[in-house]
């Protein structure tokens, strides 16, 4: 499954999809429309080719950082595995994490850092003892985009008194850790190729710059990070660390798109150039669920 | 080396905090910060109240609009105005690159002309060194200037330069002869913007602020425009360069984020915390060295390469540590009603890949002070 997947988003997709959730600053280009229908051309793709099925998800997590998918899939498939028996069909969810009231079959809570609010099916509030399914679209639903770093689709959502459909226990994390990782080495290594490349072709002082071994081994040493950190999100007991490996994959992914742009030299600042999608993707990415440090402590 | 300043500068400094600190200049810097996407700031109202008080250039002369002060006073500005948040790109290329320069090495024509406009903020200028491809190795730059009559064309493309949009003239680099050793034949010339034989395209990146790609197009300057002596562009950048490479930028803007992360910083980080602030103080320890250094006329080439990389490793390992700390909440925009510290963590986050690259990559440092200092081959 993964590779068919991997060969949907080759080709002319490839660009599309880099910048299928971010909104131009100044600088023009593809309208908001575009990229949303971009979106919901990907998502079609995506479940036709078994993508929610949720076999060999560890791999099409990193298959999509690499391609730096930005959409509400890693959080649908953590929804379908929380409310196994809701019918949700190939709807899109998104994760709200939040703290809230529920009485009598609603629930309230604020929500920040919701991803793709503004076009899921239904929102899987969690966060609490138990989680609740809510169907988007309800008129006591509010939404409001943030701006941010990663000018992608983060919303704050609003929820006051709206119906639950389905309630569930907590949200085991394992999965959608594991997941996040496994996303977040596939950006690496694509940041990392991105930054090889540069090396190999930019040429100043009469020689390409990875000709230094200032920057040739801090490439080297990089892609054996990647390498190593990679390992961990698809070694079989990935889920008994699972906190652990994506502070680790979020440090990472960090160093590793700082050092792309540095690398790239003012050429990577460009809104044209991807050096710098890399590095506010992997801000925005690497923190989405939960800083490191909080992973790191003792986990309940 | 503990900077110790007598009470006259202290006084100043607080003098100076007192005017950055007044309502409606707070106001002004927020609103500069808080600009609707694809616009940015020039010079404000707070750089011409400064200039107004013979303080924006207060190291100058007072003919040429400064007050005769020294560097020290001239560095408790910049640190004041940085660690106050306002938009420092416009007022560090006029007055502290090109200004500084022509105030170093220019004519007295050169100087009556541009220096007092600089130094009230009300002209600003901008810095043409890069080209496509000419970033660190500049003594390879392509941009020509032919003679005709008593003056010069040029022809070339320059990139990656800030602030056109807002400068009058730029300082530009352009190649007048070629010989076996390639930065020498490197002139520098002051250039009218906005004229004919230059076209300005913005060229969009992830910091608030935009480059431009010059296009110098035949443009026509007179001999009285050669800032130094002809083929010489070097001599000037050298004596020019330990004035923009003290570090202070940087560790000024370090101290305001970390200032900020210490405030919003949830338990736990306390470790972190401390040593983050440990390098900051370093950090802003060298950045004075320097500025002593200036100060007794004894420029060291060793102390601004050190300067440069710790300042500005160090302001860009706050900037990401506060994504790190924080999380989500540092991404929030100055736009986004909910954004903690006025957006502060955001702008720094987008601002820090550059501060390493500008005035001398991290690199650049690394190679002189491995050569230089400790005598490794080359
Ligand atoms: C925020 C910002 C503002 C700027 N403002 C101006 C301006 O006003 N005017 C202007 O003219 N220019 C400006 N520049 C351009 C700046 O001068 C260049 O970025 C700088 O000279 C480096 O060149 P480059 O970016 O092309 O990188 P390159 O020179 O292409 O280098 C790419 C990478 O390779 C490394 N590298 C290069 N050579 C070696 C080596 N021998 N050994 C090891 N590593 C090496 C570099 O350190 C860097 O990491 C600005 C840049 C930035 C980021």
């Amino acid at each position: 499954m993964t590779t068919t997947i991997a060969e949907f988003f080759e080709g002319d997709l490839a660009p599309l999809v880099r910048r299928m959730a971010d909104r131009p600053r100044g600088e023009g280009g593809d309208t908001d429309d575009d990229r949303r229908e971009t979106r919901a051309m990907v998502w079609e793709g995506l479940a036709g080719l078994g993508a929610l099925d949720g076999t060999d998800a560890v791999s099409l997590a990193e298959l999509l950082g690499s391609v730096l998918y930005q959409g509400p899939l890693l959080d649908t498939l953590t929804a379908r595995e929380l409310f196994p028996d809701a019918d949700l069909g190939q709807a899109p969810v998104a994760l709200a994490v939040g703290s809230y009231d529920d009485q009598d079959g609603t629930i309230s809570a604020r929500c920040d850092f919701v991803g793709f609010a503004a076009e899921v099916d239904h929102f899987a509030v969690v966060g609490g003892a138990r989680s609740a399914l809510v169907q988007a679209g309800h008129p006591s639903i509010t939404t409001r985009r943030h701006e941010e770093t990663g000018r992608g689709e983060l919303y704050r959502v609003d929820f006051a008194d709206t119906p639950v459909t389905t309630w569930a226990g907590p949200v085991a994390w394992e999965g959608a850790r594991v997941r996040q990782a496994a996303y977040l080495v596939g950006l690496t290594q694509a940041a990392l190729d991105h930054a090889v490349d540069y090396a190999k072709t930019r040429r100043q002082f009469g020689r390409a710059i990875g000709a230094n071994q200032a920057l040739s081994f801090r490439l080297a040493e990089m892609s054996m990070h990647v390498d190593a950190a990679r390992l961990l999100v698809h070694d079989p007991d990935a889920s008994g660390h699972a906190a652990a490996t994506l502070a680790a994959a979020a440090d990472l992914a960090r160093t590793v798109t700082t050092r792309t742009m540095q690398i790239h030299g003012a050429a990577g600042m460009r809104s044209d150039d991807d050096a710098q999608l890399y590095y506010r993707r992997a801000a925005a990415e690497s923190v989405r669920l939960g800083t490191p440090s909080q992973l790191r402590q003792p986990q309940e | 080396m503990t900077p110790v300043f007598t009470p006259e500068q202290e006084g100043f400094r607080q003098e100076v905090c007192a005017l950055l600190c007044e309502d409606a200049v707070r106001a002004e810097i927020a609103q500069s910060r808080r600009m609707p996407y694809g616009q940015e700031s020039g010079l404000l109202d707070v750089h011409r109240r400064l200039g107004k008080l013979g303080w924006l250039a207060i190291n100058w002369p007072e003919r040429y609009g400064g007050s005769g002060a020294t560097i020290v006073e001239k560095a408790i500005v910049t640190e004041e105005m940085i660690r106050h948040g306002v938009p420092e790109n416009v007022h560090s290329l006029g007055v502290d690159i090109v200004g500084n320069a022509i105030n170093l090495m220019g004519t007295d024509e050169q100087k009556d002309r541009y220096l007092p406009g600089l130094a009230r903020g009300e002209t600003t200028a901008n810095v043409l060194f890069s080209e496509p491809d000419v970033g660190s190795d500049l003594g390879s730059l392509a941009t020509r200037a032919e003679p005709d009559g008593d003056g010069y064309r040029l022809t070339g493309r320059k990139i990656y330069n800030m602030k056109a949009q807002h400068s009058d003239f730029a300082l530009c680099a352009a190649r007048t002869s070629t010989g076996p050793v390639n930065y020498a034949g490197i002139t520098l010339f002051l250039v009218p913007l906005g004229s004919m034989g230059t076209v300005v395209e913005p060229v969009w990146n992830l910091s608030e602020e935009r480059f431009d790609l010059i296009t110098l197009d035949g443009i026509r300057i007179g001999r009285e425009d050669v800032l130094g002596e002809v083929d010489d562009g070097w001599q000037v950048l050298n004596r020019v360069l330990p004035f923009e490479r003290t570090g202070l930028d940087h560790s000024a803007k370090a101290e305001r984020t970390l200032a900020a992360l210490r405030e919003h910083a949830p338990p736990g980080c306390e470790e972190r915390l401390a040593r983050l602030e440990t390098r900051v103080r370093a950090a802003r320890l060298l950045a004075w060295r320097c500025i002593a250094n200036l100060h007794e006329g004894k420029p060291d080439e060793i102390h601004s390469a050190t300067a440069k990389w710790y300042t500005s490793e160090t302001a860009k390992e706050v900037s990401v540590a506060a994504v790190e700390l924080l999380g989500s909440r540092a991404l929030l925009d100055a736009r986004d009603p909910d954004a903690i510290a006025d957006g502060v963590f955001d702008a720094a986050f987008r601002e820090a890949p550059g501060l390493t690259l500008a005035q001398g990559s991290s690199e650049i440092m690394l190679y002189f002070v491995a050569t230089s200092k400790l005598g490794l081959p080359s």
